[in-house]
């Protein structure tokens, strides 16, 4: 693929959600003119720059759906489900298409072949009703339609065949409208002296007399239709032709081979007619204007930045250290500064959530055709902006939940009725920023989740203990839990119990947090809350030996400070740590990574969340919370995923990030978890 | 001198190929989203563009309207226009001749076709 076909393809991914957004816009109001519009537009703009950039089979299965629109447009057809649901199905194959990054996988026409037969078919239905009900009515271009025309050509100005004059090569795109051969007769002084075309094609009269409007002052046409079918299937018409060499074909041959043909062809058709556009496009609205820039320049830029920073933290450390005030006020000017070009920085890099709306439309309206349901689809706040890398990775998550609330939470119609609720079940998206969050409400007005199912799976999976009574709000997250699924049936759209683990499991990759209320009858709302970057981290440094490690925010439950002794039970048959009054698994970092020498004689004990399960971080002592710019370690540290990245503090010292979830999970701790699990 | 085309089209990547294309010729190109922007570009810079060619169907200013508002202002009048587009109804190319379009290409087109229109229209004003 060339770079062109690069951008192209780029370009018409983001024609598609357009379309893709005009055509949910055009399903909820079928009359309206703007989205059929802009559907018809975009369409059209596809079918030019695909024919364009040799994706003929696009641009052909473009072409046909934009005729359906455009008798939509004349009046003569309603827009129906059947039409968008045709045309979504057909731009998805196409968006698929688009992904590969072989061009001749893209130009492969069997994959469109279904999507363009359904599209013909329809046409045809459509323009059978049409002229069934409206007479007069002109005939849409039908691709069945051959007929064998001669044109001849005469110059009324003096050029020859290797010319650079525009009508030599109008007679070569004519030419190339169909099987067709062309005689050319020449003055004695080389000079053209007409040209006689033979050509079948499907292209009306019409069409053919177009390509002459503008050198009508340079030459005389003359159109004679032969036959409504392909006369070049005669055979004795090519020979003739073969034989003629530059000569003026004899018309009374000509018409003994059209008698011919036409023996053994019953007219059946009339002559085409163009298709009667209507006047100009309407205007869309203005949007915005924007440049694309690569991504790479953005991480580049990004990536200055946070050099910038880490060095004026240095610079105000310095400031500080040598005592000078006319070094200090630079110093916090240029901290207001980078402040400044950090958070437009980080800007530049997001996006809004309208970009997943479009999509989840589209899934809501799939999904509630699918299971007979009748569901809306709300949002708000979707121009809230979020870091484009955070958006792609949350968008499979965030379909998983809204697949849960359409299967498990909205009732079917004549539930919901019964019980008094409107027929149409809600799904609602909820953006909005706090601090430095993107916070992501998304919830349902279906029936809740039953606290009672979760305690008995979880009872049944042995997640709880029978005697326990857990508070609503541990309930609701153990549907978090990898391996527990409430449905009762699984249905192939969702509940198989792999799921939410990973959505949960995503979003402490992202170092957010989720929470779940519901209430039974009544509906489920599940928030997220996700940092703005994922360069930018909230954290709290802690010392151990020495070493600078920083702990998420996000995750951290509760600190208590213990006598360091304490955390020593290796040879203790109940390993865990009495922190808080409670049993708490422990692990120190200062065993893990470092050795006992000059022990402190406290310890500070972190309790983090990790996969809903309480567990406890022993660090020597905690400096205080930081916001910072996390920047990823080398490949050779890759092996080490338990740190997701590091940062580095105003004097000049690194600090590692540790990534929670993964430091209790990690092979080096096998050991511990082993102890953990036998004493348990 | 190098000849200057205005190229107008609202997508991008049919836009900066085809100014590729004209500059690989030897043209300087200039660039425009749609009619309004064409518009302000030539009456800025009306002694400097040979040639405006533009797409038909464009948000806020089609190629037509851009057309007649060319064709309308004295001053920039002379400035050929040709239409480079998928659109192929005849009657749309009839009232844009009247309206004084000097070629229309239709895409996907050929090279050759393209730039001997294009040198034709500039060679004959």
């Amino acid at each position: 693929m060339d770079s062109n076909q690069k951008r192209f393809v780029e370009d018409a991914l983001d024609l598609l959600n357009e379309l893709d957004e005009g055509l949910m816009q055009l399903e909820s109001n079928p009359q309206a003119t703007a989205p059929l519009e802009q559907v018809f537009r975009t369409m059209h703009t596809i079918k030019g720059g695909a024919n364009m950039f040799g994706f003929e089979n696009i641009g052909e299965l473009a072409h046909q759906l934009e005729t359906l629109y455009d008798m939509v447009r004349q009046g003569k057809m309603q827009i129906t489900d059947g039409l968008i649901s045709l045309t979504l199905h057909a731009f998805d194959k196409v968006r698929d298409l688009l992904k590969e990054k072989d061009v001749a996988r893209i130009n492969n026409a069997e994959v469109l072949k279904d999507h363009l037969t359904s599209a013909v078919n329809f046409l045809k239905v459509a323009e059978s009703e049409s002229s069934a009900d409206i007479s007069q009515t002109t005939n849409a271009k039908n691709k069945d339609e051959l007929a064998t025309f001669c044109l001849r050509i005469s110059p009324t100005i003096n050029i020859t065949e290797d010319g650079n004059h525009p009508l030599v090569f109008i007679v070569q795109d004519i030419s190339a409208l169909g099987t067709s051969k062309v005689i050319l007769i020449q003055k004695p002084s080389r000079e053209v002296d007409h040209w006689e075309v033979f050509i079948t094609t499907t292209a009306p009269q019409s069409e053919l007399e177009s390509y002459f409007i503008f050198v009508e002052n340079e030459c005389v046409v003359s159109y004679f239709k032969l036959t409504p079918c392909d006369l070049f299937e005669q055979p004795e018409f090519s020979e003739y032709l073969n034989s003629l060499d530059n000569l003026p074909a004899d018309p009374t041959k000509i018409a003994t081979f059209v008698a011919l043909r036409l023996a053994t062809y019953h007219q059946q058709k009339d002559e085409d007619e163009e298709i009667a556009e209507i006047g100009n496009t309407k205007k869309r609205s203005v949007s915005d204007s924007y440049i694309k820039v690569s991504k790479r320049k953005v991480d580049d830029l990004l990536n200055w930045i946070s050099e910038l920073i880490i060095l004026q933290a240095q610079l105000a450390t310095t400031a500080s250290s040598i005592q000078s005030t006319a070094l200090n006020d630079v110093a916090e000017q240029l901290e207001m500064i980078t402040g400044r070009l950090r958070d437009t920085s980080l800007e530049i890099g997001l996006v809004p959530v309208e970009t997943l709306v479009t999509k989840f439309k589209r899934l809501v309206r799939d999904l509630s055709k699918q299971l007979n349901k009748k569901v809306n689809f709300l949002s708000e706040g979707a121009d809230t902006e979020m870091d484009k890398d955070v958006i792609e990775m949350m968008a499979d998550p965030m379909v998983h939940i809204i697949r849960n609330s359409i299967d498990h939470g909205i009732e079917p119609a004549v539930e919901r009725k019964a019980i008094g609720k409107s027929e149409h079940g809600t799904v609602k998206l909820k953006a909005f920023n706090s601090s430095s969050y993107v916070n992501i409400i998304i919830s349902d007005d279906g029936k809740g989740i039953s606290r009672e199912n979760v305690l008995q799976k979880a009872l049944e999976k042995k997640l709880i203990s029978p005697n326990e009574n857990p508070s609503n709000e541990d309930v609701f997250n153990l549907i978090f839990h990898p391996g527990l699924s409430t449905a009762s049936q699984v249905s192939d759209v969702s509940g198989r119990g792999v799921g939410m683990d990973v959505v949960k499991q995503r979003i402490d990759e992202l170092r957010g947090s989720v929470a779940v209320k519901s209430i039974a009858g009544k509906g489920t709302a599940i928030h997220i809350k996700l940092p703005l970057s994922r360069s930018i981290i909230e954290g709290l440094l802690v010392n151990v030996a020495e070493t600078r490690y920083v702990v998420p925010l996000n995750v951290i439950e509760r600190i208590d400070r213990i006598p360091y002794a304490e955390i020593h039970r290796e040879d203790k048959v109940d390993k865990t740590v009495i922190v808080n009054e409670e049993p708490l698994p422990v692990l120190s970092l200062r065993q893990r990574f470092h050795n006992d020498v000059n022990p402190p004689k406290t310890a500070d004990i972190i309790s983090v969340l990790v996969n809903g399960i309480k567990k406890g971080i022993a660090v020597d002592r905690i400096e205080g919370k930081m916001q910072t710019v996390m920047k990823p370690l080398g490949d050779v540290y890759k092996q080490q995923d338990f740190i997701s990245g590091s940062t580095i503090l105003g004097n000049g010292t690194l600090a590692l990030v540790l990534d929670p979830a993964r430091l209790f999970l990690s092979t080096s701790h096998k050991e511990f978890s082993d102890k953990y699990e036998k004493s348990n | 001198m190098k000849k200057t085309i205005l190229v107008v089209d609202d997508f991008a990547s049919i836009r900066d190929f085809v100014c590729d294309t004209l500059q690989r010729k030897g043209y300087e190109t200039l660039g425009a989203a749609n009619g309004n922007e064409a518009y302000q570009v030539l009456t800025q810079k009306a002694n400097d563009v040979n040639l405006v060619l533009t797409d038909y169907n464009m948000p806020d200013c089609t190629g037509f309207e851009l057309l007649k508002k060319i064709k309308e202002n004295p001053l920039v009048t002379k400035v050929p226009v040709i239409f480079l587009t998928t659109e192929s109804n005849p009657d749309k190319m009839r009232s844009a001749k009247e309206a004084g379009l000097s070629a229309w290409i239709k895409k996907p087109y050929r090279s050759e076709t393209f730039f001997a229109q294009i040198e034709n229209v500039m060679r004959n004003g």
